[in-house]
């Protein structure tokens, strides 16, 4: 930038502020510390912070503010030049215990015990694809544009695919998850939980469960591909370390397989469309599709009205980290009953619930900030929902909208998605706040 | 002349054991020299990705003081860093007057560039403190 800076961050973030200037070619960047959290001090108390000391250093911090600025720079932070990374050597060599807690020591696992990834068994792995080992597959990061995209090649997969337990067959699917560059672990302080979907022949060919218990661990694809994608995040993208480039406050027991499903098409309604066909592939192809979020409710509820009605209601009240998108997952006897309401596709569904959910006033104020200004100045349609008190106010959240200071999309689509699976044991369904990323082709990865 | 077969063997530096046919020697030899079960030394290979090459960017100078000159202070957008900013703004009029600040909210994400702000500090300021994460 060309002038000196001294930035300040709250002492919770400091590894990460740490890395991240070294990631970006100032290792001895002059950060200054505060205390954690800032947020909700007042005037008072801020300015007291500015006159105590660094947590870090513990040295006055305004003095360090003004040394940041003014002391003469040391050798180290005139360097230039290039540096690569270090990520270990090529091999280890050890006992199966003393590998298995190398990999673990090293933030190379998810914690539990691995398949040591010999030469051999990688090679085997490899079979499971027709594409050259050195091929490279595709970017990851922990946060596109805040830290640093590693790159990959399909022999990197395949290890880590085999250190997940997968097979050889389940390696296309692990490839196509690995190339859409979304990570498992996303860096966010808000525990970020990822969905995997699979669509197509492939779920039937490797045996993945979407009967009963199709959310549950009772079976090997589904365990085991949901696993290697938490893995190869963390190997393949830098992604999961905690306080550096994993900030989840309370974390997620979701990234431990990442919720991977197959969708019960076998199961879908007269004229529902599998997911995989709603974004543009044909019935025949098999797809993985990504989804981000961070919650689910399982509801087991047995209600006086028709189930598309209890779950407009649930999405009136949901409410989580996010507030303008939501999956449905529907045993394929809840879609029936849909079906026999009349909702002859899933879209017609999701427009239906997302022209006629409602928002809690509460929530729709706390996210509206600008409007309660308005409803308090008399300005409609604000000043009639203040007038609503504590009840329900009719305004859609869940649509697709552009970033903030678009022009008003005059068709928005509804932001709801629908996903079909289960055994058919009973009337459930499951709901959530994830939104639908992307999809991408596993036949592309035979 | 008649050569016993068992002294040839010795002489040749093989075992006469290996004539006796008993697995039973075989197998003690084996014990012998066997990794115990679970010691064996495996080779495996490196999961990791490949991290990208990191080019290093000296810092920019320093000042000699801070007095007389302008600092902008930079918000990158979480919240309160507006108020804290401004209560460092109180501290510079109460301790050092002569130094001038400047308040700016900085463009787009927490970790964008802002080109256009980063101009402006440049044509206009000495230096900038920003603020804050969470």
């Amino acid at each position: 930038m060309g002038f000196p800076t001294a930035p300040l961050v709250t002492i919770a973030f400091k590894d990460l502020a740490k890395s991240n200037a070294a990631n970006r070619g100032m290792p001895g960047e002059r950060i200054c510390f505060l205390p954690h959290p800032m947020t909700n001090k007042s005037d008072e108390q801020m300015y007291a912070v500015l006159e105590g000391n660094d947590p870090v250093t513990n040295k006055p911090l305004m003095a360090e503010i003004i040394d940041a600025l003014t002391k003469p720079l040391t050798a180290d932070e005139k360097k230039t030049g290039m540096v690569n990374p270090d990520i270990g050597p090529a091999t280890y060599v050890g006992t199966q215990d003393e590998l298995q807690r190398l990999y673990c020591d090293n933030n190379m696992t998810d914690f539990m015990p691995i398949i040591l990834p010999t030469a051999e068994k990688v090679e085997a792995m490899l079979k499971g694809t027709s594409h050259s080992p050195d091929e490279v597959v595709g970017k990851l990061s922990a946060a596109q544009g805040a830290q640093p995209s590693w790159s990959f090649t399909v022999k990197h997969v395949a290890i880590n695919a085999v250190m997940a337990g997968a097979s050889p067959e389940y390696l296309p699917v692990i490839l196509a998850i690995s190339a859409t560059g979304q990570p498992a672990l996303f860096s966010s302080t808000s525990s970020f939980s990822r969905m995997v979907l699979l669509n197509g022949p492939i779920s039937d060919q490797i045996k993945m469960n979407y009967g009963i218990g199709a959310m549950g661990p009772f079976a090997e694809p589904n365990a085991v591909i949901g696993r290697a994608w938490t893995i190869l995040s963390k190997n393949l993208g830098g992604c999961g370390r905690p306080g550096e480039t994993y900030m989840g406050s309370l974390g997620s027991n979701f990234n431990y397989n990442n919720l991977c499903i197959a969708e019960t098409e076998n199961k879908l309604p007269d004229g529902w469309k599998p997911f995989h066909v709603q974004k543009g592939f044909k019935p025949d192809e098999s797809v993985v599709s990504i989804f981000s979020g961070w919650s689910l409710n399982n509801v087991a509820w047995f209600p006086n009205m028709p189930y598309h009605e209890l779950i407009k209601n649930w999405l009136t009240h949901f409410f989580s980290f996010g507030t303008a998108a939501a999956t449905l997952l529907l045993d394929p006897t809840v879609a029936r009953d849909a079906k026999d309401h009349g909702y002859n596709s899933k879209e017609a569904l999701s427009d239906y619930w997302s022209k006629n959910s409602k928002t809690p006033a509460w929530l729709y104020w706390d996210t509206h900030r600008n409007e309660l200004k308005q409803a308090q100045a008399g300005v409609e349609p604000y000043a009639s929902y203040l007038k609503m008190g504590d009840g329900e106010i009719p305004f859609q959240r869940f649509y697709r909208r552009g970033r903030p200071g678009a022009p008003p999309d005059p068709n928005p689509k509804s932001s709801i998605e629908v996903v079909v699976l289960g055994g058919e044991t009973n009337t459930y369904w499951a709901g959530g706040d994830f939104s639908y990323v992307t999809s991408a082709s596993v036949d592309k990865w035979r | 002349m008649k050569i016993n077969r068992r002294k040839l063997l010795s002489l040749l530096g093989v075992s006469p054991a290996i004539l006796a046919g008993s697995p039973a020697v075989a197998d003690d030899k084996k014990k012998k020299h066997a990794v115990p079960h679970g010691q064996e030394k495996v080779e495996t290979l490196n999961p990791k990705g490949l991290p990208p090459p990191i080019q290093l960017f000296p810092m920019a100078p320093r000042l000699d003081t801070v007095d007389g000159k302008t600092i902008f202070l930079v918000s990158d957008g979480f919240a309160g860093a507006d108020r804290f900013l401004n209560q460092i703004a109180v501290w510079f009029s109460k301790n050092k007057p002569s130094v001038k600040t400047v308040y700016r909210l900085k463009a787009g994400s927490y970790f964008d560039n802002d080109p256009k702000l980063m101009a402006e500090i440049k044509a206009s300021g000495n230096a900038m403190i920003m603020a804050y994460g969470h």
